[in-house]
């Protein structure tokens, strides 16, 4: 226990002081904000600046709140992941590359513990990232547009939070399995491309982890296909199960690859 | 003195090159033993091996007499070039290392300090490894090694990269250590080994070549030759035409091989005495730590 806490400590130094701990909220932040209100001026934008010719009246669609917590996800679904992937492929595989797993490696540190430390504080960071993201939208959303029922916005973030934990999982393990590189371009085929796949093919099958966020903004509307929704949410945890303990596996077998 | 760590056949091979080539060896309680061999003999993997970083294809690793498979508990290892977390501290990072290697969370930061002290690291200790330099980072090398007080120390190659200052600063600690623990450490430094040494384990190409104490293989090695430099060249060769000896002339100096007839310098003094050869100088001469180097090392 003691040990795992003294990795859980050097993670967050280590997320503090090359400022992960910050910038990865703040790009989170800064897309809340900026999804209500850019939405709410548009129209007046394109007005001023939009060149139209004389008499044309555009209809701007009537947004409500929930469409906005919505469009939000979307921008997260690729920014946001992006930024996951780019912060945290090298977590493991860096640490390799550079040799300073090394020093860690040839003590009588359990594996699992490496990898759960580095799973926990990721997970931190990325679900406090969106979920400020997310309270800062609100913010905005209440006053700009309609004030959306409180109990909606947490089954929708809860249903997106574990998306989220699976992309976090995917990324650290990969990274425990093979190099950064390596670690970054499967992470994107598994969390980007497979979106769009599962998009294209996806009215074949309901359970799946990446219809998460399609899920996830249904809770705003008709609230049809309870039972695929709940097995895709199993699916997940149990994805996410499998992943960890590949995760602690393949960090063990890859022990010999670090610098020495 | 009991035999701490017993090394059998112990075999390394990456794809159908062997690093390691079924060595087998012992340390003894208490005792330092440096691993010589020039590069790419395989030290380092020899090493790693015993630290549990890489796996043996083959062979057994016995600690205190018990296949223990797992002995990172017991040991501390040193790489040939340690890379630390550039944003820890020392006092963090060997704080971290302590607890990671099993000592009571509320002990640990004093024993960081005290080993950080000990190394020389008393100033440095909130400074981030990141801003250390090449001795400095040697030196928290060594403190995360000991900052457990292990039974058994592996060093590869603890003073190879330093300027003589550090190495002499390290050698020193190294010295210190020696009393109170095991050591088993790479170099290919031999002043290094001669100055702190119990046991000799040559390496070459993956296959220990030699194992004894330091005595045992220098006498093997030894090749003693008698060296006499004459006055004049004349005299030189009036001495090989007297020598009962097999004997060498070069310009002034004759050289005779010692080992061979056991030829002993106090009968070559006294044959010099009654001719009334004048001479310079009479030297017993064995064979430096390098030459055996060469000879054991490098020679098929």
């Amino acid at each position: 226990m003691s040990s795992l806490n003294a990795l859980l400590h050097k993670e967050l130094r280590e997320n503090i002081r090359n400022f992960k701990m910050y910038w990865i909220p703040i790009v989170f932040v800064i897309f809340g904000i900026l999804e209500p209100i850019s939405n709410h001026f548009l129209p007046e934008i394109m007005k001023s600046v939009g060149n139209l010719p004389e008499g044309a009246d555009l209809v701007w669609p009537e947004f409500r709140g929930e469409d906005i917590f919505v469009s939000l996800m979307g921008q997260y679904q690729l920014i946001g992941i992006l930024v996951i992937i780019l912060a945290f492929m090298g977590s493991i595989s860096g640490e390799r590359k550079t040799g300073t797993a090394t020093l860690l490696y040839v003590r009588p540190m359990s594996f699992s513990q490496y990898f759960l430390s580095k799973w926990i504080v990721v997970n931190a960071i990325v679900l406090a990232s969106m979920w400020l993201g997310f309270f800062a939208a609100w913010y905005y959303i209440q006053i700009l547009f309609n004030s959306v029922a409180a109990g909606e916005v947490f089954a929708f973030l809860g249903t997106y939070s574990l998306w989220l934990v699976f992309a976090v999982t995917v990324v650290l393990a990969f990274s425990a399995c093979m190099s950064t590189g390596g670690a970054a371009g499967l992470s994107i085929l598994v969390l980007l491309v497979f979106q769009v796949i599962d998009g294209i093919l996806g009215t074949y099958w309901t359970v799946s982890p990446w219809k998460l966020s399609t899920y996830a903004s249904n809770v705003f509307g008709a609230s049809d296909g309870q039972s695929a929704y709940w097995m895709s949410v199993g699916l997940t945890a149990i994805l996410i199960i499998v992943l960890v303990f590949f995760g602690m596996y393949m960090a063990k077998k890859n022990a010999a690859k670090t610098l020495v | 003195m009991t035999n701490l760590l017993q090394v059998h056949d112990l075999e390394k091979n990456y794809g159908s090159h062997k690093a390691v080539d079924s060595i087998t060896f012992e340390l003894a309680e208490g005792t330092s033993t440096a691993l010589i061999g020039p590069n790419g003999a395989g030290k380092t993997t020899t090493l790693s091996m015993l630290a549990g970083l890489v796996t043996p294809t083959n062979g057994s690793i016995l600690f205190r007499g018990k296949p223990k498979p797992d002995i990172r508990a017991s040991i501390g290892y040193l790489p040939q070039y340690p890379k630390f977390f550039p944003w820890l501290t020392a006092l963090e990072f060997t704080e971290m290392a302590a607890v990671l290697s099993g000592v009571e969370k509320r002990k640990a930061l004093a024993e960081a300090k005290k080993t950080l002290e000990f190394v020389g690291l008393g100033d440095a200790m909130k400074k981030r490894a990141g801003t250390f330099s090449g001795g400095m980072k040697q030196r928290l090398g060594l403190a995360q090694a000991i900052v457990h007080e292990p039974e058994l120390l592996l060093l590869d190659e603890p003073v190879s990269a330093l300027d003589p200052v550090g190495r002499r600063q390290v050698m020193n600690l190294l010295k210190e250590l020696q009393q109170k623990t095991t050591i088993l450490y790479s170099t290919h430094i031999l002043n290094d080994a001669e100055e702190m040494t119990d046991q000799l384990l040559f390496l070459r190409k993956g296959v220990l070549v030699e194992n004894g104490s330091l005595d045992s293989i220098r006498e093997k090695y030894a090749n003693p030759r008698i060296l006499i430099d004459f006055e004049s060249v004349i005299e030189a060769e009036r001495f090989t035409a007297l020598s009962p000896w097999a004997v060498r002339l070069e310009k002034k100096q004759v050289s005779i091989d010692a080992g061979k007839d056991e030829v002993s310098t106090s009968e070559v003094v006294a044959l010099l005495h009654t001719e009334s050869l004048h001479i310079r100088k009479v030297e017993l001469q064995t064979a430096s730590l390098e030459e055996i180097f060469m000879k054991v090392a490098v020679e098929e």
